[in-house]
């Protein structure tokens, strides 16, 4: 594929996350703060988010599962997700953990299961997204091309 | 950092401010120390706020501002707001996903300067400077105010506070100089009322009963050396003093409360009273939050407090909620020149109307605030008092403990009503009167760092000690005493009204009050 074509290609997908939703603005901050001195910014934030998600969900499935759920400890662990989904501009893992969040206070343990399922849902979808928006990215470079910037045109 | 280091780093800055920043979640931390190192600040990070306390207390001063996220596994971050306030008189910004008001509430009864919301912009983080601006600003200010002592020369002019400040490096310097001289001569017996020591104090208090409280038994229990009784003895009569002008003050809340929740934030003060916001007279965050560092850091008075005042944060001292103890940092402010005068430095404008040469309170800032009077002339007696008897560690002790404690009340005056001599705060509107009693209140809310502080406080007032720099909060006693509190809170406008006290500033006699810079 061509270098050209390659990075329209990254910007259409880009652009096509952003429209749905998947991902806010708080992304494009994200992307404003890679420089060349910070050249893998955004990637090696957006690990680190997959990690600490992929830990919680975890920890979330395991309390839910419990017999009694103890929701003090399913709340923080919601918010922290929250917080990190906010950060990077996952808006939908963010809206989901927000709904997941009443319920928690409600103390519904079916509606939190739910919740949680939601929430697995669209942080599985965010992380592919991203994954494949990396990999355009790599190609680009391998290809001696430089990643375009933003449009923000939406 | 010297002196001269810090003109520099003033040059510069805001660019190289050095920020802590906390949070256990590695996604946001990641991309908070991107942001704060786009805006050109100097960052370390850590994921525990253990370690967090631990750098700072390494090294008081190692950073300009402190950034700590809420949710923390291993320490609340509301607390970890407190103790950085109380030990390291730092301006601490929170940070959480959570919006609601309740907990920027919560932010700022502890004492957080600001509170921000996550997602974290980059926009937010370049102001954040502001807050160490404000509280470095304010102490440098009142020092040098205090310092030059041109009270007598009725300097109420703009002119004069200029000239002030021109000297504020040079009295800086000289309150350096007195200060480690004050800190590190052994060869004078000095009681310091630290905070440690405080606590020690209000532990033993609370042990017997405010009630049965004697200053042998505190003595006793507090089983410190070097320290008489006669001077856990007149702590404790300041400390009663203090007690019942909260009491009073209590219920004189009560009016002032409307206009206090539309003030903002709770400043560290808290619910002092009631748990009712002390109304920085800033409706913003932003605004207000400045003081309300300083609060946490003295609470040891909240133990104390036991009506209205719920004891919120006993971890490691009585904290009153919200009610910052004087700094007593501010208590070792360089006395030097007026030993004998009760607040050596600060004082002039601010002794002035609390002491008045002729024991003549005026209190025309005063709008009917007859208490005032009263009290600014049991604290002329009081310092007076404090000052003959304290021989030889007279002068440190007293000063520590007027500082903290002059609100309380003269050892030797009958009572020093509640009225608010916290009201010192540096409300433009006072007059010299209130700059006097804003001394000696300074302690309670130097920290004004956002202008119109106010706090009905006045135990909080009293109680905070090192913040005193800002001194300025008073302004909220207005509303306790029909102060108004400005709201310019322009440093000018405070420094100007506090000038303008210096009028009579004669002899502060109270001596205890140093004004913190």
């Amino acid at each position: 594929m061509e270098l050209v074509q390659m990075q329209k290609s990254l910007q259409d997908y880009t652009k096509s996350l952003f429209l749905e939703g998947v991902l806010d603005s708080q992304f494009l901050q994200l992307q404003q703060l890679q420089d060349e001195s910070n050249p893998d910014f955004v990637s090696q934030v957006v690990t680190l988010f997959f990690q600490d998600s992929d830990r919680i969900l975890n920890d979330l499935s395991l309390s839910l599962d419990q017999q009694v759920v103890d929701f003090k400890k399913v709340d923080p662990h919601v918010h922290q997700l929250k917080g990190s989904s906010s950060s990077i501009g996952a808006q939908r893992v963010k809206n989901a953990c927000v709904v997941f969040r009443t319920f928690c206070e409600q103390q519904n343990v079916e509606g939190c299961h739910r919740c949680l399922q939601q929430v697995k849902q669209e942080y599985y979808l965010v992380k592919n997204r991203l994954e494949t928006l990396f990999k355009l990215e790599q190609q680009i470079v391998a290809s001696g091309g430089v990643i375009p910037a933003m449009e923000l045109g939406f | 950092m010297t002196m001269e280091q810090d003109i520099e780093a003033m040059d510069q800055f805001p660019l190289g401010m050095r920020v802590l920043a906390v949070d256990d979640d590695q996604t946001c931390l990641r991309i908070l120390e991107t942001l704060l190192h786009r805006c050109q600040y100097h960052v370390t990070t850590t994921d525990k706020a253990q370690t967090a306390l631990e750098l700072l207390r390494e090294n008081k001063n190692k950073f300009d501002l402190v950034i700590s996220d809420v949710d923390m596994p291993d320490m609340d971050g509301f607390k970890l707001v407190e103790l950085v306030g109380l030990e390291m008189d730092l301006p601490v910004i929170m940070l959480s996903a959570h919006s609601d008001p309740k907990n920027v509430m919560k932010g700022v009864k502890h004492g957080a300067c600001d509170y921000l919301v996550k997602p974290v912009r980059i926009e937010e983080l370049k102001n954040i400077w502001q807050h160490v601006v404000r509280k470095s600003k304010f102490k440098k200010m009142i020092k040098s105010i205090v310092t030059t002592n041109c009270v007598s020369e009725g300097n109420s002019d703009q002119n004069g506070v200029r000239a002030n400040r021109k000297r504020k490096d040079q009295l800086e310097e000289e309150d350096e100089e007195q200060e480690e001289q004050e800190r590190g001569n052994e060869k004078k017996p000095r009681v310091i009322w630290t905070r440690e020591l405080h606590n020690k104090f209000l532990a033993a208090v609370d042990h017997v009963g405010v009630k049965n409280a004697v200053p042998k038994k505190i003595l006793e229990l507090m089983n410190v050396d070097n320290l008489t009784r006669e001077n856990v003895g007149s702590h404790l009569q300041k400390f009663r003093l203090a007690l019942k002008k909260i009491n009073n003050e209590a219920n004189q809340q009560a009016n002032l409360d409307s206009q206090f929740t539309q003030m903002s934030s709770l400043k560290g003060l808290g619910s002092f009273h009631h748990y009712r916001p002390i109304p920085l007279g800033s409706s913003q965050f932003h605004g207000g939050a400045a003081t309300m560092r300083h609060y946490p850091s003295n609470r040891t008075l909240a133990g104390m407090f036991s009506s209205s005042l719920p004891r919120n944060h006993n971890d490691g001292g009585y904290m009153l909620q919200g009610m910052p103890l004087p700094p007593l940092e501010t208590l070792h402010i360089a006395n030097n020149n007026n030993n004998n005068k009760a607040f050596p430095s600060f004082t002039s404008q601010q002794s002035s109307p609390l002491v008045s040469p002729n024991n003549h309170f005026v209190p025309e800032g005063h709008q009917g605030f007859s208490p005032h009077l009263e009290i600014n002339k049991r604290l002329e007696d009081w310092s007076n008092a404090v000052l003959s008897n304290n021989i030889p560690q007279s002068n440190l002790h007293s000063k520590p403990d007027a500082l903290e404690w002059n609100l309380f009340g003269n050892s030797t005056s009958p009572n020093l009503d509640t009225t608010n001599q916290t009201s010192f705060c540096r409300d433009t509107d006072f007059g010299s009167p209130n700059a006097a009693q804003a001394d000696s209140f300074d302690p309670l809310q130097m920290k004004q760092q956002h202008e119109n502080i106010l706090s009905p406080m006045t135990v909080a007032q009293l109680l905070r000690s090192s913040s005193g720099n800002e001194g300025l909060f008073m302004g909220q006693q207005k509303l306790e005493n029909g102060f108004m509190a400005s709201d310019t809170g322009s440093l000018d406008d405070i420094v100007n009204s506090m000038m303008t006290q210096e009028q009579s500033q004669a002899e502060f006699s109270e001596g205890d009050w140093v004004w913190v810079a």
